[in-house]
């Protein structure tokens, strides 16, 4: 088989499968027009290689002609194509010129069919034959038609839209393109464009083989588009990967986000828009579908922590970026909530805020379990130091009855045995005995109190006066307004600090007060006072004294109250003025009583004042 | 029934205290046993004898409270007095809930413990002749036939021969002839007598509701 027919009839069957090819891919994507004309192009193509190896092997002038006319056709579609295929692809090239080109075109196919025998020749001649490849092939002879000088102004006309195309291109940046594609394209259009007319006008006796440089053309397009074929292909590809992949993190986060409990909150400031998780909705009281805004969601804020929050998110999106709060929510049913919340926000170039995102978490319970903490706390220092003489009290008062109440026993049954006409006087001495070994048991629990007090001594410090009346004057005020007894406090100026135990000395202070205002009550007096006053006595101790305006103590009672379980009231223990003598005492004062000279009763202790072990 | 010396229990874990208080009880002319916890009283009690308990209200283990529910569930429960160092209003409220006969501090006076003591022996005495006697009567009643204690909750109810007859169905001879026989087991003369026997014996009421009158 020849050479010749060999490269023509691949040429021609390759561009029909280019074709082919780009055809469906047009077909499956209406929108990829560079396809649709390429693959019009190669058809083209196809169709004008046929028609010149078919030229070079024509028997007769006359056929020769009748298939150069047709395969004018051919051209007048590979043209149009290519104009199409560089203004869809290259989107450059002046419109008007691709009109003129694509309009003269056809004026010029029109003109093949009616003016002689094609657009070439009025009359093709004779034929001449020359070697080519090794072989004989056809060139004609005849009367040259002037209608191809439009022709070639035509040519010239496609090549300066390419080359204006080609230039567009490269301006606006798409060098490669405008190189490869735009180049290319001018470059083989040159060079078929130059060698059909040098072949015309027989300047060199070749034959019409345009198509070899036109399929450099195709091949160059050919790959351009298949390589953007393969690539967009790719993009497809890792652009289903790339989101498989951020679905499942996205997944992820979601998970772990939903299972920690955290609410997401996200706010564009520039749409003004907030996009809240199911999760934070709910925290927060809102609806699935409820459109969010930020007035409304402020709204939710407790009043209390909505300023507070407010200068929080401010300081975050005036530059400082990050936030972590907590705040109370109230929702719609009236239930309060307690939110922790962290945020982050998110600045755009300019340094305006664009983005705020933020995690919220239910702390209710957190902060409910602080809160019984720190009452609880609070209600134990109080109950400590309000109780603690009469737990003791208590706790004495029953440990004491247990050997008062057996020694009564016995000496009530000695009694009787003594009666008796002839007393079993073993039995008498072994209640006595039983008697002093119970008297020695009382006055053991005594020594035990005594002996828990001193222990506690250890921890003395430095105490400043006016703190200790402070804090005892708070303690009982609620009692003293209760039972409408009106406290007076007065501390003298510069006080220098006592040395003792703190909790200790509010006891004597404590119980002395509500000492005054049981006599009070008891008087049923109207001028019901109790006056507290701490002054320097003499240059190293400090008297504190609590005075009432009630009736006073009996004079023949004087002496006893500070006995242990020596009472006036009926629910007293005799008790409380016995401990506040032997705190007083471990702290190196006295504690005594008298009756004022205007009425009432007056109890005062002496503490040494704290200088000199300050200065140690 | 046998006539035995009633005894006070005394119950305190505080053995001093428990020492001293039989001493004046014993020279008080009472027969006390003591014991140092309620345990201990429970098992070696006479399961029958007369008297009264004298516990302390608190005690390690079991307590008086405790003590007073065990001793009410046995078929001799004595009179419980409670004995306290100060006793709180609530275990107080409790106690006197439970029947117990008195309340007393340790150091509350001779005149008042003695008094207490007295009242609950005589106390257990009076409760004691009213379940020897209730027991005695039910020995009877329990003589009568399931018939016979049907006449006897119409007679109670104060029903003449001729309308228990009809409401039985049976012949006033026979309704007569049960009416005998209930006077003769229960050893009483007259249907007022019956009936006060019947109502001392406890079971006048339950009679009436299992037999209702008639229409």
């Amino acid at each position: 088989m020849s050479l010749i027919t060999i490269i023509w009839s691949m040429s021609a069957s390759a561009c029909l499968t280019l074709a082919g090819i780009n055809f469906l891919v047009w077909l499956q994507n209406r929108t990829s027009l560079p396809n649709l004309f390429f693959s019009l192009l190669t058809i083209g193509t196809a169709a004008w290689t046929i028609c010149e190896l078919w030229m070079m092997r024509a028997g007769t002038p006359a056929e020769f002609a009748t298939v150069l006319k047709w395969g004018h056709v051919a051209v007048w579609l590979l043209i149009l194509s290519l104009v199409g295929f560089v203004w869809v692809y290259l989107k450059a090239g002046r419109p008007w010129l691709a009109w003129a080109v694509c309009g003269l075109r056809t004026l010029l196919l029109v003109l093949n069919f009616l003016v002689g025998k094609n657009l070439n020749y009025l009359e093709v001649t004779r034929l001449g034959h020359m070697r080519l490849l090794g072989e004989s092939v056809v060139i004609a002879e005849g009367v040259p038609n002037p209608s191809i000088l439009l022709g070639q102004i035509n040519l010239v006309m496609l090549i300066i839209f390419l080359v204006d195309a080609t230039i567009t291109t490269w301006r606006r940046g798409e060098r490669h393109r405008a190189l490869t594609v735009g180049g290319s394209i001018v470059l083989f259009i040159l060079i078929s464009t130059a060698q059909s007319m040098l072949a015309f006008y027989g300047v060199v006796r070749v034959p019409y083989t345009a198509s070899i440089s036109i399929m450099g053309l195709v091949a160059v397009m050919g790959y351009e588009l298949s390589s953007e074929t393969i690539h967009a292909a790719e993009l497809g590809r890792k652009l289903q990967e790339t989101e498989a992949g951020l679905h499942e993190s996205e997944e992820r986060m979601r998970l772990a986000v939903e299972a920690a409990g955290f609410g997401v909150l996200v706010r564009d400031f520039a749409r003004n828009e907030m996009w809240a998780s199911d999760r934070w909705r709910t925290l927060f009281g809102f609806s699935g579908t409820e459109r969010l805004e930020f007035e409304p969601v402020i709204q939710r804020i407790h009043p209390d922590d909505r300023d507070a929050l407010q200068s929080v998110l401010e300081k975050a999106r005036s530059g400082h970026g990050v936030y972590d709060t907590q705040f109370r929510v109230v929702l719609p049913s009236g239930e309060v909530r307690w939110i922790g919340a962290r945020g982050r926000v998110e600045f755009d170039r300019a340094g305006k805020p664009a983005f705020a995102r933020s995690v919220s978490h239910d702390m209710t319970r957190e902060k409910e379990a602080e809160q019984e903490a720190e009452k609880l706390r609070q209600e134990i220092a109080h109950v400590d130091r309000v109780s603690m003489m009469g737990q003791l009290a208590s706790a004495l008062a029953h440990e004491i009855n247990q050997p008062l109440g057996a020694i009564l026993r016995n000496a009530e049954a000695a009694e009787l045995l003594m009666q008796e006409k002839s007393p079993d006087m073993d039995e008498v001495r072994a209640i006595l005995a039983d008697i002093r070994k119970d008297d020695q048991r009382a006055g053991n629990v005594i020594d035990r109190m005594r002996g828990m007090l001193k222990r506690h001594n250890l921890d003395m410090r430095p105490v400043a006066v006016g703190d200790l009346v402070g804090e005892v004057a708070a303690l009982v005020r609620p009692d003293a307004a209760a039972r409408h007894v009106k406290l007076e406090f007065s501390v003298a100026d510069n006080l220098p600090p006592v040395y003792g135990e703190s909790v200790h000395l509010q006891q004597v202070l404590l119980n002395l007060i509500v000492n005054g205002m049981d006599a009070l009550d008891e008087a049923k007096s109207d001028d019901r006072r109790i006056a507290v006053t701490a002054a320097l006595d003499g240059t190293n101790t400090i008297e504190i004294a609590v005075s009432d305006s009630g009736p006073g103590v009996p004079t023949d009672r004087l002496k006893n109250i500070f006995d242990p379980f020596f009472t006036t009231k009926p629910n007293g223990m005799g008790i409380g003025l016995s401990i506040s003598r032997t705190i007083v005492e471990a702290h190196k004062g006295r504690l005594w009583a008298e009756n004022k000279s205007e009425g009432g009763a007056s109890f005062r202790f002496t503490l040494p004042i704290a200088e000199k072990d300050v200065s140690k | 029934m046998s006539v035995t010396v009633p005894i006070v229990h005394v119950v305190d874990d505080d053995v001093s205290f428990l020492t001293a208080i039989s001493r004046l009880l014993g020279a008080s002319g009472f027969s006390v046993k003591a014991y140092s916890s309620a345990q201990e009283f429970l098992a070696q009690r006479d399961a029958d004898a007369p008297g009264c308990v004298l516990a302390d209200l608190q005690m390690p283990g079991m307590n008086g409270l405790d003590l007073q529910s065990a001793l009410a569930q046995t078929p001799n429960p004595l009179p419980i007095l409670f004995l306290t160092g100060h006793g709180d209003i609530p275990s107080t409220v409790q106690a006197m809930r439970g029947g117990a006969e008195d309340f007393l501090e340790k150091r509350a006076s001779k005149e008042k413990l003695l008094d207490a003591v007295i009242r609950a022996v005589a106390r257990d005495s009076r409760e004691r002749e009213a379940r020897d006697r209730q027991r005695e009567l039910r020995a009877l009643f329990d003589a009568l036939t399931d018939r016979e204690r049907e006449v006897l909750s119409h007679v109670v109810q104060g029903r003449l021969n001729k309308q228990i007859a009809w409401d039985l169905g049976i012949h006033e001879r026979t309704v007569k002839l049960h009416r005998t026989a209930i006077t003769t087991k229960l050893n009483v003369q007259s249907v007022a007598e019956l009936t006060r026997l019947t109502q001392e014996a406890g079971i006048f009421l339950k009679l009436v509701q299992t037999f209702p009158k008639g229409q």
